[in-house]
């Protein structure tokens, strides 16, 4: 029996694509990554050197402080975080509390801050001159204190919004065979709820804890001499200059960080779907004492969220902290401070809105490539793993390969350095993996055979892309583009590195602000960009209105 | 009515598929016959599938020849192929209505305006959904959308329709009813037509001609009336319809031993020397009262299925135990209980025999 040498001819062009995809990503992510650990093992004047570098580190101390602190803060952080979260999960999705809507949002709040928010805010509250300086009973702010508290802030609705869709889609039955079967509450709580989320806190865990060991806007504001890994990479580059140390200690940050994304991709295989076609939706049942405590584990959390806010909101209007507290615009007088002023402003609008652009085009052309067209398997397996790379490395790693990569003088694209573009093609890489993930599982949820029915009805592949597939992911499409500006707009990690003179940034503002003592301005900017965000939510929270309601026929089956 | 399209005729010659080292399909060869309607039936995992997706360029044979009238399209991709397919999920574009659905494929070639909506309206009358004509999928039954489906495949007028599963996704009372008005509605256009089945019920009822498949070879092709009365193995006599199995020993000429006793059959017997396998079907067993006939039995169940009651008999010379279709006069007559003494009679036109 011959095998056939054609293959059916117009699987070619679709492949052909694919490699591209794959090149571009290679390009914006391995090969900057790639030049990133070179250079870890050269010294200044490029010779390889082996891990001379490392050694040299290694016995200036960097190992015991830095990388321990990233450690045990990201650790203690990771454990506050995911228990507050578990309790506020636990109390939205089994009480019958009222309000949850609200207290849903108030809690996912500080996603649209960026991270410099909490530390400035803590400051505030409990710096040398806070306000609540006083309970801290004579304990520093500045140091790991500080660190652990504003991570716990914004790192929080990440954990809060793993948790919730885990337990979210609880099975009704489940409970119902619990309590037919004499079981207390308490134990119910263990035997059921806990099991049943128990992949959603694995997750949360690990995403926290790498989220806390790669920030480096709260240690940087509130860190004080406390030295964690993000810092030491800032203090390397910026500070000292030295390219390879900062390369070095990039590359002890990505092993953490690498450790966790494949440990989590590990737990989330050998999870399988427990909600099935046949399962009922769990509705909790009216419980006084239950919901008095759901209200009581959701209180602090509440509090805490608002209190940072409000601080940051009453400080950027005071006019002179703490001396003058009358009310003012003072602070978003921004052309009178350094960091760029409203220049920087609009820079990060610009970028915010180009990393949305290309960043939604990019994310689902691939996407679909990669779900809907013919594919050789090995090649979706390479994509696939380009794709979710970028969720493993650090901004910080990210930027100064960026750094390393473009700005070599023998790179072709070495003109793009210090502009714009740099910025939005970094941003899109930096937050490619969640998009990629959300774009799949939208297109994965498609009949598989809709290009097979397309196809019998001499419709191109092309064709049904545009009038099936994207008018089905629409909610997904503006879900993707929302993550991207916001995350765009609140970025500091991977941008810090990377801007120009013409290309200073919002964010990067906030951070020079505050370096240069200019502390209320800062957090006035910081306010600034979680309006935007904030504005952001609003328009595509309408847009998604706008869409489920012209489309409801279609979706629900009811007019 | 509508207009009357030219089924063509489909030439398979020597199809193999591989998955890696999984050989799924094995030297195919088939012929359907313009305006036929053809099962492809068996267990799943047999290749039937595989076999359809290849029909339709979906999946490429690893060797092999496709014929589709004088049309050799063993290479060509989906588009450059006629054909309509209905999925057994639909897969109706749920963003469009029911409208917008049977005309994508009109869209695609370029059909005047006029035409399509003539063509659409033409279609929504013949599945009777011509008031549902704006609704979209969601809002339409599981017979409704199957119906929708099979006017989006048909519309373009193809000559060969392909049918994968189409009735596996509706509850009993709707399969029925719609069984038998695709098979009307396929015999009115004339459109050859292969569709893919595990339900031997469906197949029986709907096929001109029902190609039996398992693990990857074609075992059997024949009309329903043959592959129930002639299996050509014992895959098929078990496999479609009850079947009761006997080992036995041949004997000499047309006699086999079951037992330590003789028994005469019809039927030609397997060549080589190896066992007889021989096969009757429930309702071939004829129970007389006990002395009567050959065989002695012992009644062990009784399972009453309305039409008829499925008796469990269990020999009393050979360890065997035999199913028989009653028909409840019968059972009357015969006193039939459980704990019963009772006779059998295998008559030997009705024994099939099979290589062991």
């Amino acid at each position: 029996m011959a095998g056939l040498r054609q293959k059916l001819s117009d699987r070619g062009p679709f492949a052909a694509l694919l490699v591209a995809g794959c090149a571009v990503l290679s390009l914006l992510v391995l090969a900057p990554l790639y030049t990133l650990l070179s250079k870890s093992v050269e010294n200044r004047a490029g010779e390889f050197v082996g891990l001379e570098n490392f050694a040299r580190y290694l016995s200036s101390g960097g190992i015991e402080s830095a990388f321990l602190n990233s450690l045990w803060v990201a650790g203690l952080s990771t454990v506050i975080v995911v228990g507050l979260a578990f309790m506020a999960a636990w109390a939205l999705t089994r009480t019958r509390l009222p309000l949850t809507g609200w207290v849903r949002g108030v809690l996912v709040l500080p996603i649209l801050a960026p991270s410099l928010l909490p530390a400035i805010s803590l400051v505030y509250l409990f710096g040398n001159q806070g306000v609540l300086k006083g309970w801290l009973f004579g304990a520093e702010i500045y140091g790991p204190i500080g660190i652990v508290m504003g991570s716990c802030f914004w790192t929080f609705p990440h954990a809060l919004m793993i948790l919730l869709t885990a337990m979210d889609n609880a099975d009704g039955r489940h409970y119902e065979a619990a309590s037919a079967l004499k079981a207390s509450a308490w134990r119910t709580f263990w035997t059921v709820t806990v099991p049943g989320a128990r992949y959603g806190l694995v997750s949360a865990a690990f995403v926290v804890f790498t989220l806390v060991i790669t920030d480096f806007g709260v240690p940087k504001v509130i860190g004080g001499q406390f030295d964690v890994l993000a810092t030491d990479i800032y203090k390397q580059v910026i500070g000292q200059q030295r390219f390879e140390m900062g390369a070095v200690v990039s590359v002890l940050l990505l092993l953490p960080a690498m450790l966790a994304f494949f440990a989590d991709r590990y737990v989330q295989r050998k999870q399988s779907a427990s909600f099935t076609a046949r399962s009922v939706p769990y509705k909790a049942r009216a419980d006084r004492k239950r919901d008095v405590l759901g209200a009581l584990v959701l209180t602090p959390t509440v509090v805490f969220i608002l209190a940072i806010i409000a601080m940051a909101v009453y400080a950027s209007f005071v006019t002179f902290w703490p001396y003058n507290l009358d009310l003012s615009l003072n602070n978003y007088q921004f052309g009178r401070m350094d960091g760029g002023g409203w220049g920087a402003y609009f820079n990060s609008l610009q970028l915010a809105l180009g990393t949305m652009v290309l960043g939604t085009v990019l994310v689902f052309f691939n996407a679909w490539l990669m779900e809907r067209t013919p594919q050789p398997k090995i090649l979706t397996g390479v994509f696939q793993f380009l794709s979710l790379l970028p969720l493993a490395v650090p901004g910080l790693v990210l930027g100064l390969s960026y750094i390393f990569f473009f700005n070599h003088p023998d790179n072709l694209l070495n003109g793009i350095y210090g502009t714009l573009l740099i910025l939005i093609l970094c941003t899109v890489s930096h937050f490619y993996a969640v998009s990629h993930l959300t774009a799949v599982t939208a297109l994965k949820q498609l009949d598989k055979e809709f290009e097979a029915v397309g196809e019998s009805l001499k419709a191109s592949r092309w064709r049904v892309l545009f009038t099936v597939t994207l008018p089905l992911c629409l909610p997904a499409i503006l879900d993707v583009a929302l993550y991207l500006f916001v995350n765009a707009m609140t970025t500091v990690s991977a941008v810090v590195f990377l801007y120009g003179p013409n290309s200073q940034l919002a964010s990067v503002a906030v951070l020079s602000m505050d370096e240069a003592g200019d502390i209320a301005p800062a957090a006035a900017m910081a306010i600034l960009i979680t309006v935007t965000c904030a504005g952001a939510k609003l328009i595509q929270g309408a847009l998604r209105f706008w869409v489920d309601r012209s489309t409801r026929a279609w979706r629900q089956g009811t007019e | 009515m509508t207009q009357q399209t030219q089924g063509s005729r489909l030439e398979i010659h020597g199809v193999h598929k591989n998955f890696g080292d999984f050989s799924a399909l094995r030297d195919i060869n088939l012929t359907i016959e313009p305006g036929e309607l053809v099962c492809f039936l068996g267990p799943s995992g047999c290749g039937k599938t595989t076999l359809l997706r290849i029909i339709a360029g979906l999946e490429q044979q690893s060797a092999g020849q496709l014929l589709q009238g004088n049309d050799d399209i063993s290479l060509k991709p989906p588009k450059d192929r006629d054909f309509g397919i209905v999925f057994q999920s639909y897969a109706l574009f749920p963003n469009m209505t029911v409208t917008a659905n049977i005309a994508y494929g009109l869209h695609s070639v370029g059909t005047p305006k006029a035409r399509i909506r003539e063509r659409v309206a033409e279609l929504l009358e013949m599945i009777g959904l011509a008031e549902h004509a704006r609704k979209y999928p969601a809002q339409l039954s599981g017979g409704q959308q199957q119906r929708v489906a099979l006017a989006r495949a048909l519309a373009p007028s193809p000559g060969l329709l392909l049918l994968d599963e189409p009735l596996s996704a509706l509850d009993a009372k709707v399969r029925h009813h719609l069984r038998s008005e695709i098979r009307s509605l396929q015999k009115q256009l004339g459109v050859t037509t292969i569709m893919v089945t595990h339900d031997q019920e469906e197949a029986l009822a709907m096929a001109d001609r029902v190609v039996v498949m398992n693990n990857g070879v074609i075992e059997q092709v024949g009309t329903p009336l043959e592959i129930y009365q002639q299996p050509q193995s014992a895959f098929v006599a078990e496999f479609i319809g009850a079947m009761n199995f006997i080992d036995s020993a041949p004997l000499n000429g047309q006699r086999v031993m079951v037992g330590n006793r003789a028994v005469d059959v019809v039927r030609p017997l397997p060549e080589g020397k190896g066992g007889v396998r021989l096969a009757i079907r429930p309702e071939d067993v004829h129970l007389l009262p006990s002395g009567d006939g050959d065989w002695e039995g012992r009644v062990e169940a009784m399972d009453y299925l309305g039409a008829f009651i499925r008796t469990q008999v269990r020999l009393t010379d050979v360890a065997l135990d035999l199913v028989v279709d009653v028909d409840p006069r019968s059972a009357r007559q015969l006193e039939l209980a459980v704990g019963n003494r009772i006779c059998l009679h295998l008559p030997s036109d009705a024994l099939h025999c099979f290589a062991a």
